[in-house]
């Protein structure tokens, strides 16, 4: 369960658009908005080095201190520069002790299946709802000694305590799978390899098709 | 290798190179990633030999996912011929890559064998990449 604190204190904002949002983040800190429960939405400034420490884990939740009056929110949105460390932007719930709330938990595996097979984890992230003031961190799913064939469903996932599932039950979390024969495997990679290799043959015989198949599309 | 199966146009103008991704720009279905940090033009070959030299490490582990597809041609015209006489002949298929994509997927390896199956796959594409993994908050 997450026990951080993220207590930070927090400006609200007075001028708003592109050119005052640049300003805050050339300041080191970054735009928010807070918003939930019936109330008009708020539009503040948080400390750019808390709030990054405190986002980077998942679904944190802040104590932020507005006008002397604090208020816990959860970080519903975060837009982060694709290229740069940069957080742009940061969209905030408003929460309260004891409320319950749906939030994104990420899976993670352990344990070693059986010998020849691949663990594929086919959903990432269970929806589920939590204790605002004690969300899981992740969720664990034990893989130890699985067979190939294997397959486990959301529903069959152990949630912690006073958490309950959101995602449809059927959904498929994790997956065991046979591995591929090195036989196999030698094949694929001398057939790709061939196909590489084969600029004149493949390639324009590809091309010719695409351009055959064109009067039909058109 | 891929390339499309059918075109509504078999000759496009060149694709425009400015900009950053606008979306697929975090992993989306396994936990490492190879991430484009300049825009380039990646040939279906590139993409083929880049999942080839992942595959080839990571051998019987792992999956591997490709979030590109090569369905731009670039034309040429041949060597050798005056300008004029119209658009030269289709050559390759490539994907139009824009800084911030994540390309390449890869799960159910350890990290260390990731980054460096991911290390051998960037040699073969065209522009400074990176590699990336699914973060805690990141989603």
């Amino acid at each position: 369960m997450s026990s951080h604190t993220n207590k930070m204190a927090v400006e609200r904002r007075t001028q708003f658009g592109k050119g005052a949002a640049r300003k805050i983040r050339r300041d080191g800190k970054i735009p928010a908005v807070m918003y939930g429960h019936g109330t008009e939405p708020v539009h503040i400034t948080l400390p750019g080095h808390d709030a990054m420490l405190a986002l980077k884990h998942a679904n944190p939740v802040l104590t932020l201190v507005i006008d002397g009056d604090e208020q816990l929110a959860l970080a519903k949105d975060v837009q982060r520069d694709p290229i740069k460390p940069i957080i742009e932007h940061v969209d905030l719930v408003v929460i309260r002790k004891g409320e319950k709330v749906v939030v994104d938990i990420s899976v993670h595996t352990e344990g070693e299946a059986a010998v020849e097979t691949n663990v594929n984890v086919e959903s990432s992230t269970l929806q589920v709802q939590a204790d605002a003031t004690n969300i899981p961190e992740s969720i664990v799913v034990s893989v130890e000694g699985l067979e190939a064939g294997t397959q486990i469903l959301a529903g069959d996932v152990t949630l912690p305590a006073g958490v309950d599932l959101v995602t449809d039950a059927e959904t498929l979390v994790v997956n065991v799978t046979q591995m591929i024969s090195q036989e196999a495997l030698d094949a694929e990679l001398a057939e790709a390899d061939a196909d590489l290799g084969d600029v004149a043959g493949a390639e324009a015989e590809a091309t010719a098709a695409v351009e055959a198949a064109e009067g039909d599309g058109a | 290798m891929l390339i499309p199966r059918r075109v509504k146009h078999r000759k496009q103008h060149h694709p425009g190179r400015s900009g950053a991704a606008k979306g697929g720009t975090k992993i989306s279905f396994g936990d490492y990633g190879i991430q484009a940090l300049e825009p380039a033009y990646v040939t279906n070959r590139q993409i083929e030999s880049a999942r080839i030299a992942m595959t080839r490490y990571i051998k019987r582990g792992g999956k591997v996912w490709i979030n590109i597809y090569p369905d731009r041609p670039l034309t040429k015209k041949p060597a050798e011929t005056r300008m004029g006489s119209g658009k030269g002949s289709p050559e390759w298929w490539i994907a139009n890559v824009k800084p911030g994509r994540v390309m390449f997927e890869l799960s159910g390896v350890p990290e260390d064998v990731a980054r460096e199956a991911m290390r051998l796959a960037m040699h073969k594409l065209p522009m400074k990449c990176r590699f990336v993994r699914r973060e805690g908050g990141d989603f």
